[in-house]
């Protein structure tokens, strides 16, 4: 029940982000449900491996590759559907937590708070790079294949 | 069919528009490499010789070699940063067709794009009061700190245009939007129609935190992208600081007169 209200939540947030970053209304719907995927995906890891950064990277991967089939089955390109979906994950609220402590003078907390930001941001690019990385060699291969049959 | 266009355009004009479509990318937010990949498509598809380009967040700096092999430069600046979905799906899909392209079907192609600006209100309006709303739930705000920091975000929204077009910096947008979202909290808070005043404010504030570009600033250095990188991580670390700058200074002008927080 929790994860169905959660999802919801941030299925609307991912779409109010997607009407700020002019996503094609077709696509509106698309965009919103990956981001709604990342972040129960985000909390079904967290929940059995209690790390904040691999739940991160395991969402992000599953982001991307729900973005490349979407964006395949669509012929859109996949960052149309990624850039929205990673918004409830994207660390944000660190970025913050991070400067606000930096500007109240405790640099320890900042630290703190800023490597672990800092380490949340790295596995999501990680995420979207790895899945990027593997589309491109998939795609050569069926160039390759599509011409060595001679299409 | 390139053969045909080397002979015709002259490559000055092929960098001319190549460089402008890389512009067009990173002015809608895209990341480095794709704009560079742009750049050298079109650049390869109207049949110009040796291109380079090196593209930072804030500029471009390009070259060509012509027949005799003079080396022409280019460079733009890139001075506003705001993603833009659709602009970037367009001109990709415009780089992959380009080999189907003259040079001046081309430059027509994107001056369409270039006119593509953000949704007009009140589409930002109910987009800003869906980012606020849901994500004070997200954190675990009550449904009426849900409300009230949906109503403040969108309001935040016309605040900072209204801003923008008085030409203020990012910096000085970001620092009035945390003191708004400290002060706008405090206030509804203390009239005790929210409950909580961290919820209630993260979720104005997740309407300026640079989530997005930090993770495209890791993006880039990944990618090799080292410069860009750098600078795409500045730009986040900068307009962080400025949100809590505007964020302390609201809590300290309540609590100095005002009183203790709730």
């Amino acid at each position: 029940m929790n994860y169905i209200t959660d999802a919801l939540w941030a299925l609307f947030a991912t779409c109010g982000s997607a009407l700020l970053f002019r996503v094609p209304k077709k696509e509106l719907f698309a965009a919103s449900l990956g981001g709604a995927v990342g972040w129960v995906v985000y909390l079904l890891v967290q929940g059995s491996a209690h790390s904040e950064t691999v739940a991160a990277l395991i969402a992000s991967i599953a982001v991307a590759v729900y973005a490349e089939v979407i964006g395949f089955l669509k012929q859109k390109p996949a960052t149309l559907y990624s850039t929205c979906a990673i918004i409830p994950l994207v660390p944000g609220a660190g970025m913050y937590y991070t400067m606000f402590e930096a500007v109240q003078g405790s640099a320890e907390k900042a630290w703190a708070t800023g490597f672990a930001t800092l380490s949340i941001a790295g596995a999501i690019a990680a995420g979207l790079a790895i899945v990027a990385s593997l589309t491109r060699i998939i795609k050569l291969d069926g160039r390759h294949f599509r011409k060595s049959r001679g299409d | 069919m390139r053969s045909h266009h080397f002979q015709h355009d002259e490559p000055s004009d092929i960098l001319r528009v190549a460089v402008d479509a890389g512009r067009l990318m990173l002015e809608a937010g895209a990341e480095t490499y794709r704009a560079e990949e742009t750049m050298a498509g079109i650049a390869q598809n109207l049949g110009a010789l040796e291109t380079e380009s090196f593209a930072l967040p804030t500029g471009i700096m390009a070259s060509t070699v012509d027949i005799q092999g003079n080396s022409i430069s280019t460079v733009r600046r890139i001075r506003t940063r705001s993603i833009n979905l659709e602009k970037i799906c367009k001109l990709e899909t415009l780089t992959k067709m380009s080999g189907r392209h003259t040079l001046d079907s081309l430059e027509r192609e994107l001056c369409i794009i270039e006119t593509i600006g953000l949704y007009p209100q009140p589409v930002p309006f109910f987009g800003s009061a869906l980012i606020s709303g849901f994500f004070c739930l997200l954190f675990g705000g009550a449904p009426l700190d849900a409300v009230c920091s949906a109503l403040a975000g969108a309001l935040l929204n016309i605040v900072r245009r209204w801003l923008a077009s008085k030409r203020q910096p990012d910096f000085i947008l970001n620092i009035a939007g945390g003191l708004y979202a400290a002060l706008i909290s405090a206030l509804l808070v203390y009239a005790s129609i929210a409950s909580h005043l961290d919820k209630t404010s993260i979720g104005i504030i997740m309407l300026m935190v640079p989530g997005v570009t930090i993770v495209n600033a890791i993006r880039d250095l990944i990618s090799g992208d080292l410069v860009a990188g750098i600078a795409r991580a500045a730009d986040a670390f900068i307009s962080a600081a400025g949100i809590s700058i505007g964020v302390g200074i609201g809590l300290q002008i309540w609590s100095a007169w005002v009183g203790l927080l709730p």
